[in-house]
C-alpha cells in the first residue's frame, strides 16, 4: 500500500522519506544526505547543472511535461537586475495530492530543489508560491525556510560561494487559475489571477517584468537527486522519452488509495490492479482518469499502456500529474463529468468568452441531462461547443474544461444515452 | 474506499505506520510562531498553529502587526506585490474582509480601493461577509464525490442545522461545498479554518463537531450552547 504505507515494488527516490517526523526538520534532513546536493551545485556553477539536468531528460512535473533543462536553457545570463525563479505550489487539479505531501515530509527537498534550481538560471530570490488552502504544510515550510536561513543555506552568501539567494513563501488565495503559469505570476504581482497572452514567454518578461522560469513542486525535489547522483543515474528508471521516477496519486474506486512512486512506464494496469489492489471487492472497473481532472477519461480496455507521457499520448490522453482517479461499475459517468464541469464553470477567470460562456452552457446542459431532461441533440451540442472551446483561448483551462466533456461523451454515450431514456420514458408516462 | 479507518476524522494512519495527528499536521516542528511574522521570507503566512477566526477591532497594521506588513513588503520590488499577503493578514485580524480593511490595505499600498476590491473579489479565501466561528468547507470534487461526498455534505449540514453558506444561531458554524483540497487519497477531505480533516465518513461528523465545540472558548469564541449536543 502507498503512502501512508509503502508498497513494496514502489521506487521510492522523492518520497523516500515519507511518513518520517525526523526528516522534515533540518538536523533530521542533513542526517539523511541533505544539502550535499547544495554544496556540490554552488561549486559546480549554472551551465554545468542544466547540463546535468539536460542529460537526466526530467520534465516538468505540473502537467505539460516539458524538459527542465531545456526550460531553464531559455532564461537570459544574469542582467545585474533581477530574475525570479517560481515553485508552483498551487495545487489545485481535481485528483492531485502529491505536492502537499512532499512539503509535508521533505520541506527541506524543495528548499534544496529552490535554491540549486536558483543557482542554475542565475536566479536571487525564489518565490514558492503555495496554495492558500494549505496553512498546515505552509506552516512546516515556513519553519523549514527559517531554519535553513539561520544555517546559511539561503541568504547571502550561501555555503561561503559568493552567491545570494533568498525564498520567500507566497500564499495564493482560493484559485485554480493561478495554478496556470501566467496566472500564477499575475496573482504574485498583486492582481487578478488571470493568464497572460504569450509570447512574451516568461523567460523573457516574468513576473515584474522580468525573466522568470516557473517549476513545480515535484520537478524541483527530484533536482538534488539529479544533481548529487548525476542524470545519467536518473536514467535507470524511465523511458527513453520519459526518465525517471514520478509521484502518483490515486483515487477514488480503489481498494488502496494514495501516493506511489513508480518509474514512467511503469504498466497502467498492473499498476491499478495489483499495487493499488483495484476496485473494491466484486465490483468491475468502468473508467479511469489517467492524470487529472482536465485529461481524458480512459475505458478498463485501453489501460493496457505504459504510464509515460508518449504511451498516454498515443492512448489520445495524457500524463497531466499523474493523479489517477479510478470509477468502479456503480459510478454515474454523467454526474461525475457535471461535477468536474461545474468545477471549471466556478474556476474559469472570465477573461476569454469561450471559456467563460462555455463552462457555464456545458454545466447547465449536463445537469438537465443528469435530471432527465435531456436530450440526442444536447449530446452534438456539447460536443459543438467543447470544440468551440478548445484551442481558442488565452490559455489551455478551456481545452481542459472539454477533455473530460468530449471524452465521456464519446466513450460512455450509453450511460448519457440511458439518462436520456429514461427521462423520456418518465414524461411519457405522467 | 480506503481499507483502514481506524481513525475517524484524520487521515486513517494504522498499522507498521505509526504517525501520530501531530506528527502528520507537524505541530511540534512548527511551534508556536510569532505574531510578528517571523522572518522576513516567511511573513506572508499566518503565524498562528490554529489561527482563530479572530474577529477583533483592533486597528489594522499597528504593533507586532505593523512590523508583519513592512516585513512582507521588504519581499516584493513592487509593493502591488504585498496585496495578497497584505489581504490575507487584514482577513486573519478582522475574521473577514470588511471595506475598511480592504480601503486600509488600498491605502497602506498605494492602491485604489477599487483595484483592490476588484483583485479581492477574484479570491474565493477571501471572505467579504463574517462567517461563523468555524468555516466548514467540504469537498465534493470528483474523488470525494466518488467516495460520498454528498453525504457528508448533508449530514454537516443536518448537525448544524444550517443551509450551505449562513451562519449558525450560535455563531459557530458555517457550512460551504469547496473545490478539490488536493487531499483526493483521504476522501472526503473537509476543511475547518485552519485544519484539515482526512476520511470523513457521515457517520464522523458528530465527533468532529463536538470536538471544535470544546475548542472554541479556548479560541476565545462564544461559549458552546449547553444541552445542544445533536
Ligand atoms: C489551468 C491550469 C492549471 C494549472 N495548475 C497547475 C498547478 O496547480 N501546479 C503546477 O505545478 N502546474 C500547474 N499548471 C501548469 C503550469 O502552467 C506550468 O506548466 C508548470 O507549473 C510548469 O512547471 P513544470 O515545468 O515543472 O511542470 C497548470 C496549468 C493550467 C493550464
Amino acid at each position: 500500500m502507498a503512502y501512508p504505507f509503502v508498497h513494496p515494488d514502489e521506487t521510492r527516490v522523492l518520497s523516500k522519506h515519507f511518513g518520517e517526523p525526523e526528516a522534515r526538520t533540518l538536523a533530521g534532513w542533513e542526517a539523511r544526505g541533505g544539502y550535499q546536493a547544495l554544496r556540490k551545485a554552488v561549486e559546480m556553477g549554472p551551465a554545468e547543472i542544466v547540463s546535468e539536468v539536460k542529460d537526466s531528460g526530467l520534465r516538468g512535473r505540473g502537467g505539460a511535461g516539458f524538459p527542465t533543462g531545456v526550460k531553464w536553457s531559455f532564461m537570459p545570463q544574469a542582467s545585474g537586475k533581477p530574475h525570479y525563479l517560481l515553485c508552483n505550489a498551487d495545487e489545485s487539479e481535481p485528483g492531485t495530492f502529491k505536492d502537499r505531501e512532499l512539503i509535508r515530509w521533505t520541506p527541506h527537498q524543495l528548499i534544496e530543489g529552490c535554491l540549486i534550481g536558483a543557482r542554475a538560471i542565475n536566479v536571487q530570490h525564489v518565490y514558492i508560491y503555495n496554495r492558500g488552502e494549505f496553512f498546515e504544510t505552509t506552516q512546516i515550510l515556513a519553519r523549514a525556510i527559517e531554519e535553513a536561513y539561520e544555517a546559511g543555506y539561503i541568504g547571502k552568501d550561501i555555503l561561503g560561494s559568493g552567491v545570494d539567494i533568498d525564498i520567500t513563501l507566497h500564499m495564493g488565495a482560493g484559485a485554480y487559475i493561478c495554478g496556470e503559469e501566467t496566472g500564477l505570476m499575475n496573482s504574485l504581482e498583486g492582481r487578478r489571477g488571470e493568464p497572460r497572452l504569450k509570447p512574451p514567454f516568461p523567460a523573457a518578461v516574468g513576473a515584474f517584468g522580468r525573466p522568470t522560469t516557473i517549476n513545480n513542486v515535484e520537478t524541483l525535489c527530484a533536482v538534488p537527486h539529479i544533481v548529487t547522483h548525476g542524470g545519467e543515474w536518473y536514467r535507470q528508471w524511465g523511458t527513453e522519452k520519459s526518465p525517471g521516477t514520478k509521484l502518483f496519486c490515486v483515487s477514488g474506486h480503489v481498494r488502496k488509495p494514495g501516493n506511489y512512486e513508480v518509474p514512467l512506464g511503469f504498466n497502467f494496469r498492473e499498476f491499478i490492479y495489483e499495487m493499488c489492489g483495484g476496485p473494491p471487492e466484486g465490483r468491475a472497473l468502468k473508467a479511469v482518469i489517467p492524470g487529472g481532472s482536465s485529461v481524458p477519461i480512459l475505458r478498463p480496455e485501453e489501460i493496457d499502456i505504459g504510464m509515460d507521457y508518449e504511451a498516454m499520448a498515443a492512448a489520445g490522453t495524457m500524463l497531466g500529474c499523474g493523479s489517477v482517479i479510478v470509477m468502479d461499475e456503480t459510478t454515474d459517468i454523467v454526474k461525475q463529468v457535471r461535477r468536474m464541469s461545474d468545477f471549471y464553470t466556478h474556476e474559469s477567470c472570465g477573461q476569454c468568452t469561450p471559456c467563460r460562456e462555455g463552462t457555464a452552457w456545458a454545466s447547465r446542459i449536463l445537469k438537465r441531462i443528469e435530471d432527465g431532461w435531456g436530450s440526442e441533440e444536447d449530446l452534438d451540442t456539447l460536443l459543438e461547443l467543447s470544440e468551440n472551446m478548445a484551442g481558442k483561448t488565452i490559455c489551455t483551462f478551456s481545452d481542459a474544461a472539454a477533455a473530460p466533456i468530449v471524452s465521456s461523451v464519446q466513450k460512455f454515450r450509453d450511460d448519457y444515452l440511458a439518462l436520456i431514456r429514461r427521462g423520456e420514458n418518465l414524461a411519457a408516462s405522467a | 474506499m480506503p481499507d483502514s479507518k481506524k481513525n475517524p476524522g484524520f487521515a486513517g494512519i494504522t498499522g507498521d505506520f505509526k504517525v501520530t495527528e501531530a506528527e502528520i499536521r507537524g505541530t511540534e516542528y512548527v511551534g508556536v510562531r510569532a505574531v510578528d511574522g517571523g522572518h522576513a521570507s516567511v511573513s506572508g503566512t499566518l503565524p498562528f498553529q490554529v489561527a482563530s477566526r479572530g474577529a477583533s477591532d483592533q486597528p489594522l497594521f499597528e504593533g507586532a502587526h505593523g512590523e508583519r506588513l513592512e516585513k512582507i513588503l521588504s519581499r516584493y520590488e513592487d509593493p502591488q506585490g504585498a496585496l495578497l499577503p497584505a489581504l490575507h493578514l487584514a482577513h486573519e485580524i478582522r475574521g473577514h474582509l470588511s471595506p475598511e480593511a480592504m480601503d486600509a490595505v488600498a491605502e497602506r499600498l498605494g492602491l485604489s480601493p477599487a483595484y483592490v476590491r476588484g483583485v479581492a473579489s477574484f479570491y474565493t479565501m477571501y471572505n467579504l461577509q463574517p462567517l461563523g466561528r468555524y468555516l466548514i468547507q467540504v469537498c465534493t470534487n470528483i474523488s470525494c464525490n466518488l467516495c460520498g461526498g454528498d453525504e457528508v455534505m448533508r449530514a454537516f449540514l443536518k448537525h448544524t442545522g444550517i443551509e450551505p453558506g449562513e451562519v449558525s444561531e450560535d455563531g459557530l458554524w458555517t457550512v460551504i461545498e469547496v473545490e478539490c483540497l488536493a487531499a483526493c487519497g483521504f476522501p472526503t477531505a473537509v476543511q475547518i479554518n485552519e485544519r484539515y480533516f482526512e476520511n470523513v465518513r457521515p457517520e464522523d461528523v458528530p465527533a468532529i463537531l463536538d470536538r471544535l465545540r470544546k475548542e472554541a472558548p479556548e479560541m476565545g469564541a462564544p461559549a458552546a450552547p449547553t444541552g445542544s449536543e445533536s
